[in-house]
């Protein structure tokens, strides 16, 4: 298991005053963070940019150290053991980096795991098992300069599997990528986690992307956990209302009425504009979805609904709710 | 270590081979031909094929352009494994491959050793063409003791390695490398008796010239190769250079761990 206990990490940043004078300042990216991951799960770490998401990885895949606290990975402190620490982990960041581009795929496989220690026919094996995995066998000769950026991304998934790491971090592992090739990521991290038993740390600005693969999320801002939960619960408890808005061509005193009433009951609030083709956009949101009664009044008043959708609260309505309300 | 040092240099000549091939082979056959082709114009047109007495004094010998075309490709080894080596972590950096090259448990000597191994290949091949050119212009080898030169310019490789740790250092902390790289080889072009001996400088100079390991290393090679005289008699020059080395590498170890981390905290602090 890997344990983040009362994680701080500060930087310290200088700004420049002038040509040769500055002053240094402290900076506090993450604050008394702690979390778990264990194996075959998915959590997602989420918050606003400047978070401390990045952070929070670095210093568990031990590239940064942390200012105070814990990390352990297996028992193994991150910064005294970090050798044994690193044969353990991976990370995937999204992007082109992290590849030598005039090698080929295999070549960069082979140079990557060389460095973790491996050679022979396990390493053989190992390169020829992944770049099946990620469907790059075709291409495994070719250079990676030549490649496109779905192609690099999965080679990046084959480097970051290539010490078959069991916690594994991926920083915005979609990041630019074209929908079908993030959907076959997806469902490639999901495979991991399910059938291979990695636990997975997930950073990403595409929520529905965390929606679909976490487990549970932590949600950070100012490096500081403000909510941990699953996504469900998440937007469930945290989530303010459920707002729907019709359209209909016309509204009568009565139908007025009883749509004001229907707000009242449910603690709900209504608003009631003529929009430019002279039809009225009403716009109801309460606690509860009011989807069933409006329907019934409109039909009990037999008014016709030119449009109506619902918006339910999603996982970034929350994150922004927490942002807005730890900033305010 | 050897495994990652082996891993390093393998990638390193598949990488240099796809680059820059054949511009390469051409830029390192001129470049010595160059070096040769200076020692012989100036002597022959600038000095006229004059020495003053001091310089057999001062080298032990009046063979100039032994002197020259030799210190010129000792100088380009220096400069080829200086560089080679003291770039490598900033050309991580640049390419983006840094982050993954540190997320591994692999031993940075061997890395390190990796990057010299292939930079000693590039060198030795630049160092033959000197060698055969030089032949043609009046470098003399008939005296040289051939096993003692093989000994120094192993032992000056681990020098420069160990003086590349600290401009390495100096390059991930500017994060530059032209102004930095550039400015030693000046200096050390100048000052550690490539072209002409030390003792023609100005006496201030000196100090300057005993803090690179080039100028024992350069010293010793000619004492062997131009004198043709055993390992032995060389004595203070390679405690001399085991001294520079040792300072080098303590100071280059602890400078590149320490860049290291500076680096990553400047990218996400």
């Amino acid at each position: 298991m890997l344990i983040v206990e009362n994680v701080r990490k500060v930087y310290r940043v200088k700004e420049k005053n002038g040509w040769f004078s500055g002053k240094w300042t402290e900076v506090e990216a993450v604050a008394d963070l702690s979390f778990r991951m264990e194996p075959g799960k998915i959590i997602g770490l989420l918050g606003i940019n400047g978070a401390g998401k990045t952070t929070t990885i670095k210093m568990c895949s031990t590239l940064l150290t942390p200012t105070s606290g814990t990390i352990t990975v297996d028992g193994y402190d991150a910064v005294r053991h970090d050798r044994l620490v690193k044969s353990r982990v991976n990370m995937i960041a999204g992007g082109e980096r992290m590849l030598y581009w005039r090698l080929t795929a295999r070549e960069n496989l082979q140079y990557f795991g060389s460095l973790y220690g491996l050679a022979g026919s396990e390493l053989r094996e190992r390169i020829q098992s992944l770049l099946t995995q990620v469907d790059l066998l075709d291409a495994a000769d070719t250079p990676v300069e030549r490649y496109s950026k779905g192609m690099k991304q999965r080679l990046q998934i084959a480097r970051g599997l290539i010490n078959d790491p069991r916690y594994l971090f991926l920083d915005e592992p979609t990041l630019g990528l074209d929908a079908p090739i993030a959907r076959q990521l997806r469902k490639h991290v999901k495979e991991l986690a399910s059938e291979r038993g990695k636990a997975i740390l997930l950073t990403s600005h595409y929520i529905q992307e965390v929606e679909e693969l976490c487990d549970e999320v932590y949600i950070i801002n100012k490096g500081r956990l403000v909510a941990h939960d699953t996504p469900a619960h998440l937007t469930q408890s945290l989530s303010q209302q459920t707002t729907l808005h019709v359209e209909i061509p016309a509204l009568g005193d009565t139908l007025d009425h009883d749509l004001r009433q229907l707000a009242l009951r449910h603690g709900g609030s209504l608003d009631i504009s003529l929009t430019p083709e002279q039809s009225w956009e009403i716009t109801l949101s309460a606690k509860m979805d009011l989807t069933a009664p409006l329907l019934s009044l409109l039909a009990a008043h037999q008014s016709a609904v030119l449009r109506l959708h619902t918006k339910q609260p999603t996982l970034e309505d929350v994150i922004l709710h927490m942002a807005d309300r730890r900033g305010a | 270590m050897y495994q990652v040092a082996k891993a390093t240099f393998i990638r390193n000549t598949l990488v240099m081979i796809r680059a820059y091939a054949l511009s390469f082979v051409i830029g390192h056959i001129l470049s010595g031909v160059y070096t040769v082709l200076f020692a012989y114009f100036a002597y022959q047109y600038v000095f006229a094929g004059q020495l003053d007495a001091q310089f057999a004094r001062f080298s032990g010998s009046d063979d100039y352009l032994s002197y020259a075309i030799l210190g010129g490709a000792f100088y380009a080894f220096a400069v080829s494994t200086l560089m080679n080596v003291s770039r490598s972590l900033i050309t991580e950096l640049r390419e983006g491959t840094l982050e993954a090259l540190l997320l591994t448990p692999s031993a940075r000597h061997g890395y390190f050793m990796g990057n010299v191994l292939q930079q000693m290949m590039r060198t030795i091949m630049e160092f033959a063409v000197i060698l055969t050119v030089g032949a043609l212009f009046g470098l003399t080898l008939q005296q040289a003791n051939v096993w003692g030169g093989i000994a120094v310019w192993i032992l000056s490789t681990a020098a420069f390695f160990c003086q590349a740790l600290v401009l390495g250092s100096l390059m991930l902390r500017f994060r530059d490398t032209y102004i930095t790289q550039n400015t030693l080889f000046v200096i050390m072009a100048f000052v550690s008796g490539v072209t002409f001996p030390i003792p023609y400088l100005p006496e201030w100079l000196w100090p300057i010239s005993q803090i690179m390991p080039l100028t024992p290393a350069l010293d010793m090679f000619r004492q062997c190769v131009i004198l043709g005289k055993p390992l032995a008699d060389c004595l203070p020059q390679l405690l001399h250079l085991g001294v520079l080395s040792l300072i080098y590498l303590v100071v280059g170890a602890w400078g590149i761990r320490r860049m290291e981390k500076r680096v990553l905290e400047t990218i996400f602090g």
